[in-house]
């Protein structure tokens, strides 16, 4: 493998075949749209059924939602609170995304590009924290938080997810790592630029689809964590959109419109930012392959 | 001096994440190591003591839900993880390619994952139930997948890939872009059809990316609790309980965190066997 | 390019959100004394209590009330949390169903006292009162009852015409009106919260008066019980849904609601699921059937109110929330938004009262003299994992045929037995 692929990086991503543009190939419509059609059906259906519980009237079995009524969304977003919900995961997803995707690139590439001592032993101790849930260290996490003053605020949750998304996304971080040829980096070296400006200028483009999964995988998990959110925050406007999922279903409660409204707010955001963001995912987009 | 520097390097690197678990993870992590040899039960304050190893007896050789939640972990991670590595991948294999709607389709395809697990067992209890699913429509108005012990196995399965296969594909997804076009063009200059290509260029380029994600999907799925936990509750008649659910029973509902932790450590020490197991014999990061 | 673009937009906002997300929400540097409330079932009763507490903010300008929220599955597991970690708020919504844990963790501070100089003195419900301090060892008040809760079976009007009095014209009914896949006689609640009502149930068919024997042997073994049982395990997938096995509150209600089931038993706190489903008029409700011999037995249900934490700093402004709630006003508004009985006797009085049949059937029953009630063991503290974690999956296990209901009862009874005499241990009783 020769530095220079690398110095094309929009090549890379294109398997050969897909070159060739065989669109009314037989084969290629039982290889990609059946199987995408049959995967896409399965991906919907439970989206359709929230959307048609959220908008149509309560007591209404129809599998259409219609007339379409807004009635769920107005429980949701102004009687349950939504509205400082949504506000509140969003300044916790974020900035657990930001903190941990910078440690998890330091660690990461730490872990793949030197072989230090105790290394070993750092990737056993990464291991080691995701075997025990969270519940089981809820009330020791709550003192240590309490004593650095942390409770009751979202700086409490951001620290909490971060903590624990940063296990998960270093190893992971370093597989990407791995992933870009050293050879890249030192031709960098060699050309007069720091490991720090080779890392940057080089490495970090590189690393771009590591980056968004693993970015998007912190901001997930954060934005669904509903244990710290509850027992960490003791504050109604400090609370979290799990923390108002929960309120809709439970005994005394039985309100699937508002379930399934509370729903369509929580993901459909991160729905509509991951479809801008996926394209990352893919080298090239730009070099000249089709745009989807 | 420089080298002195270098050397540094790598330690300075993980020292944000070595303070952070210093902090808040080894407190936590040993005192349910502690606790695991305590009589720990807020509902009988008056037991509360040393218990040495009494806890491990009782779960070993007294309790058949222990065993039998072991049993049904197994097969729980290992259905989810073969299923969703398969799909996985032929889903990132798929939305890798260049058709048209490609992004749409990635968009949609990934979707799920978006989703809390709170939240996907809303819809899925929705889907499965009788009075308010989809079942009705066809033709099975009295199915109750989630009730009968032995439709609700594949219920909760086909649940959680809904959400857990999107992750895989991501992941491979982005491993896929690391594989030099090159190595395809030559393999086909070489006569090499479809699948060889596949078995012989992106099958081994992507082992470190699979060896990875089917190591932290699985420690993720064995400790799974919240789908579980409001899908089936464990049930029907503790079917579907697994070693973190039956520990989240024991702990948090009956309070009885002594054993709960002893229970915690077992899965702890399981884990950490088979993860290292799982290394070794997959012989990560070797040979690069 | 685009990326850092957004990246940096993220960033932007995510500060720019931390920036005016900090400092909402004090009260305290004004004068003001705040105290916190716990709601133990927030969501659906939120609304209730901004109500009542904009109400008590008016009447008392230098006290804030401070509304937290905590969804009812898990609100043991946040007192719990925050009882261990010294973070309790100063206000919570108790039921006497975890009192027995909270007062076992020091955690709540008796009311006796405060209620001897209180207006509310002399104004609420005796027998609430009683069941509240019988929950705890040293018979204090720990909890000032708010409200209380009889179980009903809720019916549909247009499918049954005459409830049935006894429990075997309850059967006939659910067979009758039976008529699968499109029409259910009953459901059976088979998921979580089961044991509760399959005990109340039971012991209004067999009329057993005690959940312990003289010798401190639990009933709940008792043959009549056993019978009960058999008879209700033989309606399943007979009678009802298939799917009742993994019935919880909503998938419970969610069948009710779509007016395929005629009959369903829980309490009055679910009225107002039912009214939004099928409309006031086409509800109704019936106390369970009598047993032997016309003989009418309840099993109490917990009692629910508030009480005051050990680690409030503003204990006066606290009793004066608490205070608040349980009055004539307060009481009765909270329990006419949730269709239950109030604590408050003035409240018992009122008009609207009367106008709801199922809450003045449910009154009217708790005050006949020939009603016998049962009180369950709330004050063992180990009741409601017994009840619940313990003793729920093997339910399921005797609706699927998997556990004879004679082996049920006796591993249920074996459980309670043990904990009775080791409560009885422990606490010198």
């Amino acid at each position: 493998m020769s530095a220079d692929v690398m110095i094309r990086p929009g090549t890379r991503a294109v398997p050969a075949g897909t070159r060739r543009r065989r669109r009314r190939d037989p084969g290629r419509v039982l290889r990609l749209y059946v199987p995408l059609g049959m995967y896409l059906v399965f991906t919907l259906v439970p989206f359709y059924w929230m959307l048609v519980f959220a908008l149509r009237p309560a007591g209404s079995t129809d599998p259409v939602p219609w007339p379409i009524t807004f009635e769920h969304f107005e429980t949701v977003w102004n009687d349950i609170g939504y509205a400082v919900f949504f506000k509140n995961s969003v300044i916790v997803g974020v900035w657990s995304l930001l903190v941990t995707t910078v440690i998890a690139v330091m660690g990461g590439y730490a872990l793949s590009r030197y072989r230090f001592r105790g290394r070993g032993l750092f990737m056993v101790v990464l291991l080691c924290t995701q075997f025990i849930p969270g519940a089981m260290m809820l009330i020791p996490l709550f003192s240590i938080f309490k004593s650095l003053g942390l409770i009751n605020s979202l700086a409490s949750l951001i620290v909490a997810d971060t903590v624990f998304n940063l296990p998960l996304s270093i190893i992971l971080m370093s597989g990407f790592v791995s992933a870009v040829p050293f050879t890249v980096e030192e031709a960098a070296m060699v050309d007069g630029c720091s490991r720090l400006r080779g890392f940057l200028a080089i490495v970090l483009p590189q690393l771009r689809p590591g980056l968004i999964a693993v970015g998007s995988f912190a901001f997930i998990h954060t934005w669904n964590n509903f244990l710290f959110a509850l027992m960490f925050v003791s504050k109604q406007d400090s609370f979290t959109i799990p923390v108002g999922l929960s309120y809709t279903i439970g005994e005394y409660s039985a309100d699937f419109g508002a379930l399934a409204a509370g729903g369509v707010v929580a993901a459909l955001p991160v729905v509509c930012v991951f479809a801008v963001v996926q394209r990352y995912l893919v080298h090239g987009i730009s070099a000249g392959a089709v745009k989807g | 001096m420089t080298t002195m520097r270098r050397r540094a390097v790598p330690y300075l690197l993980i020292s944000p994440t070595v303070a952070l678990i210093a902090v808040f993870l080894v407190y936590p992590i040993a005192s349910v190591a502690y606790y695991s040899l305590q009589h720990r039960n807020l509902t009988r304050p008056w037991a509360d003591g040393f218990a040495g190893l009494g806890n491990f007896r009782q779960m070993l050789f007294e309790d058949e839900v222990f065993w039998h939640s072991l049993g049904f972990t197994a097969k729980w991670v290992v259905a989810e993880i073969g299923l969703q590595l398969i799909l996985g991948l032929a889903l990132a294999l798929i939305v890798n390619e260049s058709f048209i709607g490609r992004g749409l389709a990635r968009s949609l395809v990934f979707s799920p994952w978006a989703v809390s697990g709170v939240l996907t067992t809303g819809i899925w209890i929705l889907l499965y139930t009788p009075s308010t699913g989809v079942l009705r429509f066809l033709g099975q108005p009295e199915a109750a997948v989630l009730g009968n012990p032995d439709t609700v196995f594949p219920a909760v399965v086909v649940t959680e890939l809904w959400r857990g296969v999107p992750f895989f594909a991501i992941l491979l997804l982005a491993g896929l872009q690391g594989i030099p076009g090159e190595l395809y063009e030559a393999a086909a200059v070489d006569g090499a059809g479809r699948i060889r290509r596949f078995l012989h260029v992106t099958l081994p380029h992507l082992r470190d990316a699979i060896v990875l994600a089917t190591l932290l999907r699985g420690v993720w799925e064995f400790n799974n609790v919240d789908l579980l936990f409001t899908l089936t509750g464990g049930g029907p008649a503790q079917v579907t309980t697994t070693l973190p659910l039956y520990v989240a029973q024991r702990a948090v509902d009956s309070k009885d965190f002594g054993y709960g932790s002893a229970l915690t450590m077992a899965g702890f020490v399981i884990l950490l066997f088979c993860s290292l197991l799982y290394l070794r014999l997959s012989r990560f990061g070797e040979e690069r | 390019m685009k990326m850092k673009v957004a990246w940096a937009a993220l960033a932007v906002l995510a500060v720019t959100a931390t920036g005016c997300g900090s400092d909402s929400g004090s009260g305290e540097g004004s004068g003001k004394t705040t105290i916190t409330f716990w709601d133990n079932n927030g969501g659906a009763r939120t609304p209730i209590y901004q109500e009542l507490i904009k109400r008590f903010e008016a009447a008392n300008p230098s006290i804030h009330v401070e509304y937290v929220g905590i969804p009812i599955a898990s609100v043991q597991q946040k007192y719990d949390t925050a009882i261990a970690g010294g973070d309790t708020p100063d206000v919570g919504g108790v039921t006497t169903s975890y009192l027995a844990n909270l007062t076992g963790q020091q955690a709540l501070e008796p009311a006796d006292e405060w209620l001897t100089t209180s207006a509310v003195n002399g104004k609420l419900a005796a027998p609430m009162l009683d069941s509240v301090r019988k929950t705890v060892p040293d018979g204090k008040l720990y909890l000032v009852p708010g409200t209380s809760n009889m179980d009903v079976v809720w019916y549909l009007k247009d499918k049954l015409q005459q409830a049935p009095g006894t429990w075997d014209e309850f059967f006939a009914d659910a067979d009758k009106l039976t008529k699968k896949p499109d029409a259910y006689g009953y459901t059976i609640r088979g998921g979580a919260g089961s044991i509760f009502q399959i005990l109340a149930e039971m012991y209004s068919y067999s009329g057993v008066s005690e959940f312990f024997d003289a010798s401190g042997k639990s009933t709940v073994n008792d043959p009549k019980n056993v019978e009960f049982l058999t008879k209700m395990a033989g309606l399943y997938k007979k009678d009802t849904p298939e799917a009742d096995v993994t019935n919880d509150f909503p998938k419970m209600v969610a069948a009710f609601g779509t007016g395929k089931i005629a009959m369903m038993h829980h309490n009055l706190g679910s009225y107002n699921d039912h009214v939004k489903a099928h409309g006031k008029d086409k509800i109704g409700a019936f106390a369970l059937p009598t047993g032997p011999g016309g003989r009418r037995t309840v099993v109490a249900n917990p009692v629910d109110g508030f009480a005051v934490f050990k680690g409030s700093e503003h204990k006066d402004a606290a009793w004066k929330f608490v205070e608040f709630l349980v009055s004539h006003e307060g009481n009765s508004y909270w329990n006419q938004q949730t269709g239950q009985i109030p604590a408050n006797t003035e409240a018992q009085g009122d008009s609207w009262l009367q106008g709801l049949e199922h809450l003045k059937t449910a009154v009217d029953t708790l005050n006949d003299p020939n009603t016998q009630v049962v009180s369950p063991p709330y004050y063992l503290p180990q009741f409601s994992s017994i009840t619940k974690a313990d003793t729920e999956p093997l339910f399921q296990k005797v609706l699927l045929g998997q556990m004879q209901p004679q082996e049920f009862l006796d591993t249920l009874a074996q459980k309670l037995t043990d904990a009775q005499a080791e409560w009885k241990k422990a606490t010198g009783g």
